[in-house]
């Protein structure tokens, strides 16, 4: 199960999404898709390739504002 | 018909029948009838039929368990627009996970460990990230791009 999935399990405020990106290719444009697995949190901040727990979680709440540690390889949503 | 081999649906029972514990709630939405026409974005739905196949198989593998409710998005006017999604939630609780398109491939391993861990509970995210968590004020939402790999 992904850690986003997991994150959601854990959390009531928390929600996942996993899109299939070549179905939906209008949104993947509209997200900056280029490669996958693609994390975009709150449609804002984005960042690309799978990271440990830690380090995922750590970068999603930084993305969300609500954490203090910066995202590893963040970048604009459409970026 | 079933999407899964039958090789592959005898091991859903086996693997279901020793890991689920409370019921776990599946719901696809989608555009019946659509098939797989071609039509323009937004109208037809090449995978839902696909989709709907999958989702009638894992339900069958532990109907004790598992519950599905298919639901029609054609009339519009509902909170899935986008089809085929798949949710999968507790019984009565609004679920805040999803698939959007076929999960297939990784992603279908990755639907199958949710529902286990739906009915279990069993997110085994570390103290620290539970931590971090319940920091959260605010709602967030994690849009995880992928491909079936």
């Amino acid at each position: 199960m992904s850690l986003a999935n997991r994150m959601a399990l854990a959390s009531p405020l928390i929600s996942s999404v996993t899109i299939e990106a070549e179905e939906f290719p209008e949104l993947s444009r509209a997200f900056g898709v280029q490669g996958v697995p693609r994390t975009v949190v709150n449609r804002r901040g984005a960042f690309v390739g799978a990271l440990p727990e830690a380090q995922f979680v750590g970068a999603v709440l930084q993305l969300a504002g609500a954490a203090s540690e910066p995202p590893q390889g963040g970048s604009g949503a459409s970026g | 018909m079933s999407i899964l081999t039958d090789r592959l649906r005898e091991q859903l029972k086996e693997r279901f029948a020793e890991r689920l514990r409370g019921p776990v709630q599946l719901t696809l939405f989608t555009r019946p009838g659509s098939g797989r026409l071609i039509l323009p974005s937004g109208l037809g739905c090449p995978t839902c039929e696909d989709a709907k196949r999958m989702a009638e198989d894992l339900a069958a593998a532990a109907p004790e368990r598992v519950q599905l409710q298919v639901v029609d998005v054609s009339g519009g006017g509902g909170e899935v627009t986008e089809v085929p999604t798949l949710t999968v939630g507790v019984p009565g609780e609004r679920s805040r996970i999803r698939w959007q398109g076929l999960p297939a491939g990784f992603e279908f391993a990755t639907v199958v460990d949710a529902i286990e861990r739906v009915s279990t509970g069993a997110h085994e995210l570390s103290p620290d990230s539970l931590q971090r968590l319940a920091a959260v004020r605010d709602p967030v939402e994690i849009m995880v791009f992928a491909t079936p790999g």
